[in-house]
């Protein structure tokens, strides 16, 4: 996908995020009593929003939108990037009930071994070091609370 | 000269050993906070307090001094070594600092940070002790009209951290401005954009979003590559590990207007050292001669925001020893500590306690220097951080977010929130939409939308309040002029290209 | 014969006493860290507050086990007291109240809890607050800032907090008394407020007689009324705003301690040994009379009593400030 059609989409995009934002300001009042209402702001931000991203369509299509200079954005990369976050969020999901080192162990190993392809043993000794030094210094030196998982770390 | 009198006077305060100590004990605390994200220096102070009750009390305003003006030097070192801001006001240091790092300079990197720091800390002090109750009373003259100018000023430098595409800066700050409406509204009592959620009434916490946005941003953009062992380069040999004498050179402009601005900003209640870095900034990109190439990694990138928010340290305490007003959260619990102790911090202060407002005034001279001492030596110590490997590096970024930005809070929902702004910020990348200037809309988009709207109430509706009082007429003129020199660059770029047609 | 009964009725009430003993007095001791709960973030009023109190609870060695305060900001109030909740039946944590904690559930439909599903242990204080004007205006007494706001309708000025805060909620109440009008600016941190009333920029603000001391002291500010019912020590020479004919329902700013829902008599009874031990402590009325608060030690029932009329009052004084009541 080239730079173009990222832009389209992102000007796309925001334009609806723009009309979303415009649809709830307009609940809220637009003047209060005490002067301009909780309404006033977000509305206009809104129609700011729509306008740019008309702007940004616009401009895509032409033929200036070339010079933009950057990386095209090559999205089949972008599948190892978004399983990294997936990891991440389950990581953070887990947080509550296992606890901060053991879920950071599983982060740790997935990220070394299925994104690096690196040997397991490598994953565990580097996940359990950092889980370690973490407890050490947050946990012990500085008080700092993490949360734990039912066996108290 | 009086100042000189009362200086000497200070020194002999500060110079006890026991004042020595705790100035350093302070201080060295103070750095570690700010190292860390997420544990900031209220939280530490606030928990000392009761500590202090033993001290004697100009003791113990010197360590705490220590320890809010000594984060300020911290901040830096994780904003460019992982890109992760330590303080809020060490998100613009990302901007260039963690290019640096990058291309190998992480020790200049980091030592024009500490000497920048140095500088303007100490120029901070100067200004505090030379000019603190004329500043107080000038500052007094800040009403919201001048705040809402103020504001408009800081985002019209989104101008300046455009980049190639004005229009998607635009829009990064227009999402930044509507984040920071997310919340409860001040004047209505209303929710916005909260979405049923009772975590979001008092609106997205700043560090979960900027730590989500540069530090997991960046470690999902580098995901995309195996064997990123190339991306931190570091160079052999002491002279990249420090910063050279060109670097100091290209920096002087930078540490004086850092300095100057941090300073000034700091004063004035409510403005933070945030809006001061981001100011500062984009000062320093507005005059320099080669604009465009900030944001890559120039080294005046980094002692600006540096200096401005050490500098803005000092410039806090003088409408705090001045008049006993706090100009933050960290201020009010430097004012909570005073109370604490039997004094009535006012305007009669530092006339009835001159001990305690020269010993503190001295003491900041030592612990800028102890605080010079500590952190250059340790620059090329930091910087190995950079030679771990990659998959030490990634996991350790992302459990340094994760315990920065729980322990904000001890809440889970703001490390979610983290998460998603990580995506955001990896998309941003993607797409080539500038993550600065969303910070900035959320940096200056709550306090803008206030400030318009103190005004309007102060004039009842009247919009001309805002150009009609001096202060911020000028600074509204400063901005529109600042809005319009791109399109005074392009109108000459098109008659320059029109007369070379003709040729 | 007498020896023999003697000696069987202390049999008995040894006996008596000791199974007493270990059926009526299962009292209840602390036996791990104490979390007290505060809504605002470190260095926040209540912040500093708590973390007083936990300092001299120790120091005085009330509790044998040491306290750590928690912050639990967001939502006003909504967070910290959503905590509390989640904290049912556990008996090492308690929460810092202030009148946040009663009015935020009233206006926010995203808080989940109220003051009724928490226990309450004690009320120690209220906080007084006067009202200052700069010393050079023209304002010598309320009732010509009154005057000058009929002259003048809404152009006078008042720098306060949120509008659901008591600033504004007693202007509200003195507005509608006298039919004066006059405007309300909110600013979120106190020491804005104050640098707009310094700076000319407002003409009023209501503002608590320990941060105005210093100032009235060097002469910059003026107090021309105090909204308490009797006069307040430190300012004898300040009529109450009843005194000077505005007859007003005084908001009480009153700050204490609760504890999580459904707590049992025993762990009510140890909390409210504490603090009625430590409210008569030394260090605490020192701490009170430096800070200037009224003292107003409430517990029982007197104290579910001001919960409730609390509620009523605030209920009827926001919903008059056109605040939407949810509840």
């Amino acid at each position: 996908m080239n730079l173009n059609k990222a832009n389209l989409i992102s000007a796309l995009c925001l334009g609806a995020f723009g009309i979303y934002v415009i649809s709830v300001a307009a609940k809220l009042a637009y003047v209060s009593e005490v002067g301009p209402g909780p309404g006033f702001f977000p509305l206009w931000l809104g129609i700011g929003l729509v306008v740019f991203a008309a702007c940004l369509i616009f401009v895509s299509g032409s033929a200036d939108a070339n010079r933009e200079k950057g990386k095209s954005s090559s999205w089949r990369t972008g599948g190892r990037a978004l399983a990294g976050w997936l990891a991440l969020m389950v990581a953070i999901a887990l947080l509550g009930r296992i606890g901060f080192f053991l879920s950071f162990v599983v982060l740790t190993i997935f990220l070394v071994v299925v994104l690096d392809r690196r040997p397991a043993l490598l994953a565990l000794g580097v996940g359990i070091g950092l889980a370690v030094a973490f407890q050490l210094i947050f946990v012990v030196a500085l008080d700092v609370s993490l949360p734990k998982g039912f066996w108290g770390f | 000269m009086d100042a000189l009198g009362n200086l000497l006077l200070g020194f002999s305060v500060a110079l006890t050993p026991i004042n020595l100590f705790w100035c350093l004990v302070g201080v060295i605390l103070g750095t570690t906070v700010g190292v860390l994200p997420g544990l900031g220096p209220a939280a530490t102070i606030a928990m000392l307090l009761p500590l202090t009750l033993k001290m004697d009390h100009t003791t113990a305003i010197i360590a705490l001094a220590g320890i809010f003006y000594g984060a300020r030097y911290g901040g830096s070192t994780t904003s460019i070594l992982l890109n992760i801001p330590g303080e809020s006001s060490s998100v613009v240091t990302c901007l260039d600092g963690y290019q640096l790092a990058r291309q190998g300079r992480a020790g200049a990197a980091l030592g024009i940070s500490a000497i920048a720091s140095f500088i303007a800390g100490t120029i901070g002090v100067l200004g505090l002790m030379l000019v603190a109750p004329p500043l107080a009373r000038f500052a007094l003259r800040f009403a919201p009209p001048e705040y809402f100018a103020l504001m408009v000023l800081g985002l019209a430098m989104v101008v300046f951290l455009a980049g190639e595409s004005m229009i998607k800066a635009l829009l990064a700050m227009l999402v930044g401005l509507w984040i920071s409406t997310i919340g409860t509204d001040l004047f209505t009592a209303e929710s916005r954009f909260t979405f049923g959620q009772m975590k979001l009434l008092g609106g997205v916490d700043f560090i979960s979003a900027t730590v989500g946005i540069f530090a997991l941003g960046e470690v999902l953009v580098n995901l995309e590559s195996r064997g990123g062992a190339e991306i931190f380069k570091l160079a052999k040999g002491l002279k990249n590990l420090l910063p050279t004498f060109r670097d100091l050179k290209d920096c002087r402009f930078a540490f004086l207007n850092g300095s100057i601005v941090g300073f000034l900003v700091g004063a004035l209640p409510g403005a933070g050292a945030t809006v001061a870095s981001f100011l500062s900034y984009g000062l320093e990109k507005a005059f320099s001669r080669h604009p465009q190439k900030f944001g890559t990694g120039v080294i005046e990138g980094v002692a600006a925001p540096e200096a401005a928010n050490n500098a803005d340290a000092g410039g806090a305490l003088v409408p705090l020893l001045t008049l006993g007003i706090p100009g933050g959260n960290t201020t009010a619990i430097l004012l909570g500590g005073l109370i604490l102790w039997g004094y009535k911090p006012g305007p009669l202060l530092i006339q009835e306690h001159p001990e305690l407002f020269w010993g503190l005034v001295a003491s900041m001279y030592i612990g800028n220097v102890l605080l010079l001492v500590l952190n250059l030596p340790l620059v090329p110590l930091f910087a190995q951080i950079l030679r771990l490997p990659y998959y030490v590096l990634y996991p350790l970024i992302l459990g340094i977010s994760v315990v920065g930005v729980y322990s904000v809070n001890n809440s889970l929902f703001d490390v979610w929130v983290m998460g998603l702004f990580g995506l955001l910020g990896y998309l941003m990348r993607k797409l080539n939409f500038p993550a600065a200037a969303l910070i900035l809309g959320m940096v200056l988009g709550d306090a803008l939308e206030r400030a318009l709207r103190q005004s309007l109430m102060m004039s009842q509706g009247d919009l001309s309040i805002l150009i009609a009082r001096p202060i911020s007429g000028t600074l509204l003129f400063l901005a529109a002029l600042i809005l319009c020199l791109p399109a005074l660059r392009k109108v000459r770029y098109w008659r320059v290209a029109a007369i070379e047609r003709e040729a | 014969m007498k020896h023999k009964a003697t000696l069987a009725t202390m049999i008995i009430a040894v006996v008596m006493a000791l199974t007493g003993a270990r059926v009526w007095s299962q009292e209840f001791k602390p036996s791990k860290q104490i979390e007290g709960v505060v809504h605002t973030g470190p260095g926040g009023g209540s912040d500093l507050l708590a973390r007083a109190i936990a300092e001299m609870l120790q120091k005085e060695k009330l509790i044998s086990q040491r306290m750590q305060i928690v912050n639990k900001s967001g939502g006003g109030s909504a967070v910290a007291m959503a905590y509390l909740a989640e904290k049912k039946g556990d008996p090492h944590t308690i929460g810092f109240f202030t009148g946040v904690w009663v009015t935020n559930p009233l206006t926010s439909k995203e808080a989940t809890v109220t003051v009724k599903d928490l226990t309450p242990i004690v009320r120690l204080i209220l906080e007084p607050a006067v009202i200052a004007v700069k010393a050079d205006s023209p304002y010598k007494n309320m009732n010509d800032f009154i005057e000058a706001a009929k002259k003048s309708p809404n152009q006078l000025r008042q720098s306060g907090g949120s509008v659901t805060g008591r600033d504004n909620l007693m202007r509200l109440l003195i507005q509608k008394a006298t039919g004066a009008q006059w405007t309300y600016i909110s600013f979120p941190s106190g020491g804005e407020r104050l640098s707009n009333l310094l700076g000319g920029h407002v003409q009023m603000m209501v503002i608590e007689p320990q941060e105005a001391g210093e100032h009235i002291r060097a002469g910059n500010l003026r107090v021309i009324a105090s909204l308490t019912e009797k006069r307040l020590p430190s300012l004898p020479n300040v009529p109450t705003i009843k005194e000077q004919g505005i007859d007003v329902t005084i908001i009480p700013q009153a700050r204490g301690v609760l504890a999580p829902p459904a707590a049992s008599k025993e762990v009510v009874q140890y909390w409210e040994g504490v603090f009625d031990r430590f409210a008569k402590s030394a260090s605490w009325k020192q701490y009170v009379e430096q800070n200037q608060f009224e003292d107003g030690y409430l517990k029982g029932p007197p104290l579910n009593k001001f919960f409730d009329e609390l509620t009523v009052l605030m209920r009827g004084v926001l919903k008059e400030a056109g605040a939407k009541v949810v509840r």
